[in-house]
């Protein structure tokens, strides 16, 4: 950022984020919804996430040490009051897709010494490989551990000739040595942005969504521009009452909206539907 | 100078001598310290084209636009590189140059039904995305600026060369020198814009 750009942007650099209508008079700011009654844990959106983002197969033994790259899991809850029969009871499992919250206070990007993740103007917290050292400290500052570190020289091992051509040509093949985290499938905005100001007007709903979003088989996740009052997200965040810039969101019986960790201030643009039970938590 | 310090000296640039023949100096194209026209190190390589394709003539002299060719740039992230039929569409019917020797070659390929292996010019890392639609949108179409120019900014003058050799350093550094100015919104305001200043519009 040169000089000229903080003194013009210096109002906006000033104010502590996320303030109230801080997207208003923007174009974009992307959020997603994630339905956990309709949520079935089928794990077709961390598939998918594995096809369009050139995610790496680590195998058994990397994945028992926990180095596994899915951007997007599926973490799997028992209800706490639900009969445990054996170690893995026949039903009464929560399903939760866990993928990176895109804070808009992220912790992982105040820590990083040599700032390669940052805040786009469209609200994504965003990974420059390039910049990556490997420090992983975003990683440990990150409470929803969703970023990934590259411990290995994956893609050989990975995608062997010619499982190479299956790459998206649009994303990074990341080597040793990074980290990296769920984007939002930044392509996909980036191209719909391209096109949409060509013709000079904005990305409409519906037209751009991510992988996961798209694979989803039951539309449990819904993605959008909550920017815009008119796209299906911003309608649903304010069906919930969920402010993005509130810390604490009203509690009322009929209202199933919630994010994860709101209590630490870091102000996701991801809303999880259920209702929440225990009001005391 | 003591004993030990000239010890140390015959270690230093023992350590320089073997340190410069491991580590390669990177290099963008071109040779050391060649610079491109507007200062930035390195200029490109010469790239030698299995035909020497004329710019000079076509865009030159012909003045013909550079997106009859490169068909793409105006509408897509890549600008294209011309198909051989584009090429015979006008050259079957030029009688005047059939029989020099770049058209001849140019018509062996034809009759082979062979595409024309052209080499890479300008080329970009691969975590970089580069959208030439959005260029041409903004500066040719809106602003309505020569196309000679605008193509420029990036190119050079590929008008005055026969094949084209990157003259412009195609670096972060000097992409972001011209997404920092302030380019007149179109040509009827004094309104000024910027270039993209977030690291995921063009790292991918």
């Amino acid at each position: 950022m040169s000089l000229s750009n903080l003194i013009k942007n210096w109002s906006t650099l000033r104010v502590k984020r996320p303030y109230e209508d801080q997207y208003k008079d923007k174009d974009y700011k992307w959020a997603m919804v994630i339905d956990l009654d309709t949520c079935t844990g089928c794990n077709a959106c961390t598939t998918a996430c594995y096809a369009e983002n050139n995610l790496p197969v680590v195998g058994k033994e990397f994945f028992g040490k926990g180095q596994a790259m899915h951007w997007i899991r599926i973490e799997r809850y028992w209800g706490e009051n639900e009969e445990m029969e054996g170690k893995f009871p026949d039903r009464g499992a929560q399903f939760l897709p866990m993928l990176c919250q895109q804070c808009e206070a992220a912790p992982c990007e105040v820590v990083c010494p040599v700032g390669a993740t940052h805040h786009t103007p469209d609200g994504l917290n965003s990974q420059v490989y390039n910049r990556c050292v490997g420090s992983r400290y975003c990683s440990a500052n990150c409470p929803y551990k969703v970023r990934y570190f590259n411990w290995w020289q994956y893609p050989e091992r990975a995608w062997p000739n010619p499982l190479e051509q299956q790459l998206n040509p649009d994303v990074t093949v990341r080597s040793k040595g990074v980290m990296e985290k769920c984007t939002f499938c930044v392509q996909r905005l980036t191209e719909a942005k391209n096109r949409a100001r060509t013709e000079g007007r904005r990305v409409a709903d519906g037209e751009v969504t991510t992988a996961c979003a798209q694979a989803c088989p039951t539309s449990a996740i819904t993605f959008g521009n909550l920017a815009d009052d008119k796209s299906e997200v911003a309608r649903i965040w304010a069906r919930q009452k969920v402010d993005l810039a509130k810390d604490k969101q009203d509690k009322e019986e009929d209202l199933r909206g919630y994010r994860i960790f709101e209590d630490l201030r870091t102000y996701p643009s991801i809303v999880y539907m259920e209702r929440v039970r225990n009001f005391e938590a | 100078m003591t004993v030990r310090m000239k010890i140390m000296l015959v270690w230093l640039s023992l350590l320089m001598i073997c340190g410069s023949a491991i580590a390669e100096p990177f290099v963008q194209g071109g040779a050391i310290g060649s610079q491109t026209d507007d200062g930035f190190n390195a200029l490109g390589p010469v790239v030698e084209q299995p035909i020497e394709f004329p710019h000079n003539t076509h865009a030159g002299q012909m003045g013909i636009n550079c997106m009859y060719c490169h068909t793409y740039a105006r509408r897509s992230a890549v600008s294209g590189i011309p198909r051989l039929d584009k090429c015979m569409g006008c050259h079957k019917l030029i009688e005047s140059v059939k029989d020099k020797p770049r058209i001849k070659k140019l018509f062996e390929y034809w009759e082979k039904k062979q595409a024309i292996p052209w080499k890479k010019v300008h080329d970009l890392p691969d975590f970089v995305r580069f959208n030439h639609e959005r260029h041409i949108q903004r500066f040719y179409f809106r602003e309505d600026r020569p196309v000679r120019e605008v193509c420029g900014y990036c190119h050079g003058d590929v008008a005055s060369m026969t094949t084209a050799r990157r003259v412009k350093a195609l670096s972060m550094g000097w992409c972001v020198s011209c997404h920092q100015k302030d380019h007149l919104e179109n040509v009827s305001t004094t309104k000024t814009s910027n270039g993209p200043n977030d690291c995921w519009q063009c790292h991918k």
